[in-house]
């Protein structure tokens, strides 16, 4: 079900790309998307993704899923679990795994302009609500600290970004952004630089 | 900028808890009533929050709700399984004990994982919906509005024939707190909200107590206080309709047909705002007032 949908989500974002990257929509010769760079990017992207989700069912096979449950103590031990299993499993990960420089790039490309569009009032409070930040510096395999909140992350971003599996998420920390597991915690991957000041 | 304290024309000085006895309860209780609670960032664990807890619990003696909406930052801090009962289960044991069914969204201090927590009604989602009455109920997850929550929140909205419609998450739309409001959340949904009659949205975050003059037609309501507190954030303006950074606060809701009636009240027991809304159906955008409440019969 996940993959279906960041297929589907891929080519919505590789569109989206295009027009952004090339600063007009719907011009002569954009239909020949494939030839687009933008779509390569997201492909390899998404190839990444999927291979670490391909990684994550194996491990959830022996793990077992998590169904709603009084019980905190099976939700923080599955949790446990998961997270130790995905950092047992990617010894070697490192940054820029997933988020390859190529794909880093451009992906700071389509925030930079998303940013560009903001209008002066989001800018404003945007500000306002930079403390609620998460101020430490992100790792590849580490566990998200979970005396940080995980800070809202700006909506409007979201669409322009390539779509992500249910399993993983995009989080801000600093001007990182970071790739997270949701249920285990831990962090995949990000890319510095990513988020221009004032966002 | 001044700050000015956001103070109600009557409101009594907060007493201390034991004083109180929810006697200024005027919301009806008829069989027919869709009757709940709402509080906001309420996780600390703390004296406070246990305070607001035990006054809740009167006024539950009162007026007894059969659910509670929790707007959000659940549980502060660590979310060790002895945190959930210090946190959650020990503070509303007496509520939970009596079968009063807490339905929460996720604040930014919430881990995703608290949708497994089964006494918080996610059923595993991060954004859900659920009837009560004549009430549709949607619950949103603010702190990541993905493109696929919009899609299935526009879906839900436009499938649901509820007399009521009722959207509640964490970060608000509007407020005068110092974080200020969400305004580029606030550009993606209110438009949603107007095109499909919501009529009421709950939000939490800012840890004051905020209601707003009808936008769009829509009442917007802060109800962030039930634990923590910014004692004099809030700054009255055009918009204000009442506000409340004293103290710690809740509220109670009693929904009877197109009638709307609220109260909230302070930890000390005392009443900073109430009144009455009428839905979409019968009152239209530009009328949508609160009328005052009277003590029902």
């Amino acid at each position: 079900m996940s993959r279906k949908r960041r297929g589907k989500g891929l080519a919505l974002v590789a569109v989206v790309g295009v027009a952004l990257a090339s600063g007009t929509a719907c011009k002569e010769g954009d239909t020949e998307r494939s030839a687009n760079p933008a779509d390569t990017l997201f492909a390899d992207f998404a190839k990444r993704v999927d291979s670490y989700i391909t990684l994550r069912e194996k491990l959830t096979d022996s793990i077992g899923d998590l169904d709603p449950t009084k019980s905190q103590e099976e939700i923080a031990a599955r949790a446990t679990a998961l997270g130790n299993a995905i950092i047992a499993a990617r010894p070697d990960a490192k940054q820029g795994d997933i988020f390859t420089p190529e794909v880093a790039a451009f992906v700071a490309t389509l925030i930079g302009q998303e940013y560009k569009r903001r209008s002066a009032p989001v800018l404003e409070t945007r500000e306002d609500q930079q403390e609620e930040l998460p101020d430490f510096e992100p790792q590849v395999n580490q566990i998200y600290p979970t005396t940080y909140p995980l800070a809202t992350f700006p909506p409007a971003l979201l669409p322009v970004l390539p779509p992500l599996p249910e399993e993983v998420e995009y989080r801000i920390v600093r001007d990182y952004l970071i790739l997270r597991d949701i249920e285990a915690n831990v962090i995949l991957d990000y890319m510095p630089g990513a988020v221009p000041s004032g966002g | 900028m001044k700050r000015h304290f956001a103070m109600l024309a009557g409101v009594a000085a907060v007493c201390v808890p034991v004083c109180a006895t929810a006697q200024d309860m005027k919301l009806p209780v008829m069989d027919n009533s869709v009757r709940f609670l709402v509080i906001g960032d309420a996780g600390t664990g703390d004296r406070e929050q246990n305070q607001v807890a035990a006054q809740i619990v009167r006024w539950y003696n009162e007026f007894p709700f059969t659910f509670a909406l929790m707007l959000g930052d659940n549980i502060y801090g660590n979310e060790r399984p002895q945190d959930f009962t210090r946190k959650f289960e020990r503070p509303y044991k007496r509520l939970l004990d009596a079968g009063v069914k807490f339905h929460a969204a996720l604040g930014n201090h919430d881990d995703p994982n608290q949708r497994y927590y089964k006494p918080f009604n996610l059923d595993g989602k991060r954004y859900r919906t659920f009837k009560e009455g004549n009430v549709r109920f949607f619950i949103l997850d603010s702190n990541y509005l993905d493109p696929e929550q919009v899609q299935w929140l526009e879906k839900e909205l436009d499938d649901s024939e509820s007399e009521w419609k009722i959207v509640y998450f964490h970060h608000p739309l509007y407020t005068t707190a110092r974080r200020g409001p969400e305004v580029e959340l606030r550009e993606i949904l209110e438009p949603l909200f107007v095109k499909h009659g919501v009529d009421v949205v709950f939000t939490g975050h800012e840890h004051i107590y905020e209601r707003f003059k009808p936008q769009r037609g829509i009442h917007y309501f802060v109800v962030g206080g039930a634990a923590k507190l910014r004692r004099g954030d809030t700054r009255r303006g055009p918009l204000t309709a009442a506000a409340f950074d004293r103290d710690r606060s809740f509220m109670i809701v009693a929904i009877v047909e197109n009638k709307m009636f609220f109260q909230v009240v302070s930890r000390g027991g005392a009443v900073v705002d109430e009144g009455i809304i009428t839905n979409r159906e019968t009152a239209n955008a530009t009328q949508a007032a609160v009328m005052p409440l009277v003590r029902s019969p």
